[in-house]
């Protein structure tokens, strides 16, 4: 089963080769060539291309890796000059090395389902997560294989090795630093469950100093084997600067669906208010967010929001759902505050791009299943998170491609799922609360809503405004309509995973 | 053991239980759904899948991409669009020949105006006269695939749809779906009509409006339908013989004066496609010369068929007039379509109308004039249909069949598509297995597997010789053109000893 799995995946990748490739090709195709042709110590420093490498070390020595048998294959996608270097081999050797490495995510998967009891649960989980559209729309990246790393890391804390989760989830931060924003569930965790002799017990008088030193030393070697040599050239400063540019404004040129994104449209509304009721407005800023250039947003009527609220906010919601890891260290909380360390970074962050939505979704399909109240959240946050990935598509062309998939992953997933509760016959017998009716009712409109939308952008506004006005329009409705979505489905997440049990 | 059970025998064997399915991801997905008891869901699953798989295809180049100054049956079809909208109708089959003159019969001209017209109101450029020869654009191209991708889904989709329900009427609802994704994901179609940019699943799918029309003893409703066909490539021809037979044998043994009726419907939806055209005998005989362009030769390029395999030995060009091959070839196709046409005759079964469709379309295709390398797409269509029915078989002939099409891909730079979706149709239905008896078919069917991949490997890799440019094609050539007539004398055989079992039977 697990064979039709990959070859069907492998399939359905292949025919996108020709497909539309975001920078992020060239990007990864630079980082090829830096690698392999220029020393470790010009690799931080090297600047020819605007697409600098800015990934922890270790995502460099991948590169590395992979340029070895891209040497092999066409000697040109190595050059560093060769600049939006793009030919066929390039193409077919850079993606076939993303459906390769994808499958370190099908054997964390396999690995993290091994001991359910429902195989056919766990084949359609394990499926659905594996061909998540959003994997596949976002291309061109490898997050197949850092997630793949990632459920790794959950699995080890599935099965216990507590240890070896925090060794790999040190690798992976050392791949790529966006994994940072759920490093502080896993400190909780692992000091809760793995440095107490009684995990979640109050008393301090638990606490292993043993094993706390054995878990800081891992964790710092794997720190030092990737950043040591870089310190030792006295080039720490230069590749941090690389990895966390904070120059870059609070929301993209399209804004991630966040709570940011309600935040300025809420500014646009009021705006609107103000000038019908003849009000004052800070006139410079009024002109900002529509025109939809990557820079420092302003907002004309509510407060300006700086890199360090967000991160206070940010760090504030986290804390929330650590409170309750902190008390019980079981693996379920653990999942679920890694979840909502992954929400909150992502409604409250700085400079989110859509794609971290897959931080949020990954993880919580493999919880999908744990109740009704799962799915239905689960459902919600999928398809709000994935069509809010449609946009980075944005060539007509790729339309019936993207939206293929997602109907396919949608209605596979929902029906593959969905069974699983009518089967237990708990749901289907027992009368539902009025007021459950009435959420799902709404939340059945919010998902219809989808189809609307996505007539609106793309045939209604084509049409009405053929003469290229309100260009922005599509995007923003986008954009806030999802948003509304995520954040629902992050407060009714919050609900479960607070009272539940 | 399930091929022998399938191969061997006529679909009274058809009448089948699940464990006929061949062991295969078609299958475990069916089983799955069936488990989910989602089925009700599984043919909308099929055809989006399906539509992904031909948009997906259709992001690759057409044919004639970026290739000044004629292009290719992309731009042919573009510019019939920009032709019918700005000639006047008594002008379609006059204007400039040499730039891509209309030569196919009116229907397409008709549909190519509606193309044309709904185009011009997205982007007037697009169909601007003459000044938009060759006009290429992401938009266009955009707007030129979809239009096949609607038509494909209006007219074949849904008739593969009920074909499948009335031929599979008795059998088990896995089998029906099984054959909807076979069918739906037939690669040859896909990389033609997607792929290289062609509207033959019109005039397929018309064809099998008509057949189903026939299974519902529709036939007056079926001639209408084939007339279509006809109207809107002349390549449904090579289906013909098969059908009059069929509708003649149905009249002769229940109401004779059926034939009038027939001979009337036929009249007069000609009468009216053609209607515009039938001013003066000049214009008619016009039309009639550019739908069969005689002038062109035996054969363009090079094609799988008996003629052109032949030349490779004997240069029959050379030594013949034209006319005289024309004669010839007009004699030998008739001898090779009149035993299939004379037994579905004698005895119009519907079920014996599908392989009539084969043989008779194998037939002109391997001796008929003028035969381009993409008409095997007509054999396809019937062996197709009878994918289950004769697993081992059909899906051997399709697979020669597109590797048969090769040289033209790869001329449309079509080549990873090519590989990805006939790959992918044999790994869903896993049709190459082990266990085929007799034990002589199954190594004569891998010797020719072995061949075709001989055949690739070599040509990616070794350069051809100066002295034989072309020595890859013309091996694909010899070698399909073998492999199609064994097939036509299988099917053939197939046909008239599932008749005589049939009779013994009674």
């Amino acid at each position: 089963m697990y064979r039709d799995l990959i070859i069907f995946s492998a399939f359905i990748k292949l025919l996108l080769y020709p497909a539309y490739r975001s920078t992020d090709f060239e990007v990864h195709r630079n980082w090829l060539a830096i690698t392999h042709s220029l020393p470790l110590s010009e690799w931080y420093y090297e600047s020819r291309s605007e697409w600098t490498l800015d990934y922890p070390p270790f995502f460099a020595w991948f590169e590395w890796f992979l340029s070895q048998f891209a040497s092999l294959w066409d000697k040109n996608m190595l050059n560093v000059d060769n600049i939006n270097y793009a030919s066929d081999e390039t193409i077919y050797f850079q993606r076939t090395t993303v459906i390769i490495t994808e499958l370190v995510l099908l054997y964390a998967l396999k690995k993290f389902m091994m001991h359910s009891e429902n195989k056919n649960i766990s084949y359609i989980l394990v499926a659905s997560i594996f061909l998540n559209p959003g994997l596949l729309m976002v291309h061109f990246q490898y997050n197949g294989f850092l997630y793949g790393i990632f459920l790794l890391s959950l699995t080890y804390a599935k099965e216990g090795k507590d240890l070896l989760c925090g060794i790999v989830f040190a690798v992976l931060l050392n791949f790529k630093h966006i994994f940072l924003y759920l490093a502080p569930a896993y400190f909780v965790y692992l000091l809760r469950h793995y440095c107490f002799k009684d995990p979640g017990s109050q008393d301090f008088g638990n606490f292993l100093h043993s094993k706390f030193i054995i878990l800081g030393l891992s964790v710092i070697s794997i720190f030092s084997l990737s950043f040591g040599p870089f310190l030792y050239m006295g080039q720490l400063g230069q590749v941090f600067s690389r990895l966390f540019p904070f120059k870059r404004g609070l929301c993209h040129a399209y804004w991630a669906p966040n709570f940011w994104a309600l935040y300025s449209f809420m500014d646009r509304i009021l705006i609107i208010v103000f000038r019908q009721l003849g009000w004052g407005l800070n006139d410079t800023a009024t002109s900002s967010v529509t025109r939809g250039l990557v820079g420092d947003v302003s907002f004309a009527v509510l407060p300006q929001i700086s890199a360090k609220t967000t991160f206070i906010i940010t760090v504030v919601f986290q804390m929330a759902s650590l409170a309750k890891l902190w008390r019980y260290p079981n693996f379920k909380n653990f999942i679920g505050s890694t979840i909502l360390c992954g929400y909150s970074s992502f409604l409250f962050g700085w400079h989110v791009h859509e794609k971290a939505v897959l931080l949020i979704m990954i993880p919580f399909g493999l919880i999908a299943t744990e109740s009704l109240e799962h799915f239905r959240t689960f459902i919600i946050l999928s398809i709000s998170g994935l069509f809010s990935l449609f946009p980075l598509l944005f060539k007509a062309t790729e339309t019936i491609i993207k939206i293929s998939i997602f109907v396919l992953w949608i209605v596979l997933t929902c029906l593959g799922l969905s069974r699983t509760f009518s089967t237990k016959s708990e749901s289907r017998t027992t009368p539902k609360p009025v007021k459950s009716t009435f959420v799902y009712l709404l939340e059945n409109v919010y998902i219809i809503g989808f189809v609307i939308l996505q007539f609106f952008t793309g045939v209604v506004h084509q049409i009405a405004f053929s003469d290229g006005k309100y260009q922005f329009l599509p995007l923003l409705a986008t954009s806030v309509y999802c948003a509304i979505g995520i954040v629902y489905s992050w407060v009714r997440f919050t609900v479960i995973y607070f009272f539940e049990g | 053991m399930d091929y022998q059970k399938t191969s061997e025998t006529s679909h009274k064997n058809i009448i089948s239980d699940e464990e006929s399915i061949i062991d295969s991801p078609a299958k475990r997905w069916l089983s799955w759904v069936n488990d989910l008891k989602i089925e009700s869901w599984s043919t909308i699953i099929t055809s989006i899948f399906a539509l992904y798989v031909r948009w997906a295809v259709g992001l690759n180049p057409y044919s004639g991409y970026n290739t000044p100054p004629m292009y290719g049956d992309y731009e042919a079809q573009r510019h019939w669009m920009e032709l019918t909208l700005h000639i006047p109708i008594n002008r379609w089959y006059y204007y400039d020949l040499d730039w891509w003159g209309l030569d196919y019969p009116p229907l397409t001209a008709y549909v190519s105006w509606i193309c044309g017209k709904i185009g011009s109101i997205l982007d007037p450029t697009w169909f601007a006269l003459d000044s938009s020869r060759g006009y290429e654009s992401d938009e266009s191209k955009l707007f030129m695939r979809s239009t096949v991708l609607i038509c494909d889904y209006l007219i074949y989709v849904p008739a593969v749809l009920v074909f499948v329900n009335w031929w599979f009427a008795g059998n088990s609802w896995k089998k029906r779906e099984l054959a909807v994704l076979l069918i739906l994901l037939q690669p040859a179609l896909i990389l033609i009509d997607h792929g290289h940019f062609q509207y033959n699943s019109v005039m397929l799918g018309l064809t099998l409006w008509a057949v189903n029309c026939f299974f519902y003893d529709h036939d007056v409703l079926g001639s209408i339908f084939f007339c279509l066909a006809l109207s809107f490539k002349q390549m449904a021809l090579y289906f013909a013989p098969a059908i009059f037979s069929y509708l003649l044998g149905k009249c002769i043994k229940n109401d004779i004066r059926g034939v009038m009726k027939l001979g009337i419907t036929v009249i007069v939806t000609f009468g009216i496609v053609f209607y515009p055209f039938l001013g003066s005998l000049e214009q008619i005989s016009q039309v009639i010369i550019r739908i069969f362009p005689l002038q062109r030769g035996l054969y363009e390029d090079k094609v799988a068929n008996i003629w052109c395999a032949i030349n490779v030995i004997i240069k029959l060009r050379e030594i013949f007039d034209i006319n005289l091959l024309a004669k010839i070839s007009l004699i030998t196709t008739l001898f090779a379509i009149l035993p299939s046409c004379i037994y579905l005759g004698s005895n119009p079964d519907k079920r014996y109308l599908i392989y009539g469709l084969a043989n008779s379309s194998l037939a002109f295709f391997l001796f008929s004039f003028q035969v381009h390398e993409k008409s095997i797409l007509l054999p396809a269509l019937p062996i197709c249909l009878l994918i289950l029915d004769d697993v081992f078989w059909c899906s051997w002939f399709i697979n020669v069949a597109i590797f048969s099409m090769f040289p033209l891909l790869k001329k449309d730079k079509l080549i990873l598509s090519y590989f990805i979706v006939w790959l992918m149709w044999n790994w869903i239905g896993s049709f190459i297995k082990k266990d085929t008896k007799p034990i002589i078919l199954k190594y004569l069917s891998w010797l020719s597997y072995f061949v075709m991949a001989l055949i690739h490997i070599l040509e990616f890799n070794i350069p051809p010789p100066k002295r034989y440019p072309d020595i890859y094609v013309v091996l694909n050539v010899i070698f399909s053109a073998v492999m199609f007539t064994i097939f036509l004398f299988y099917f053939n055989y197939q046909q008239i000893i599932s008749f005589i079992i049939k009779r013994k039977a009674e």
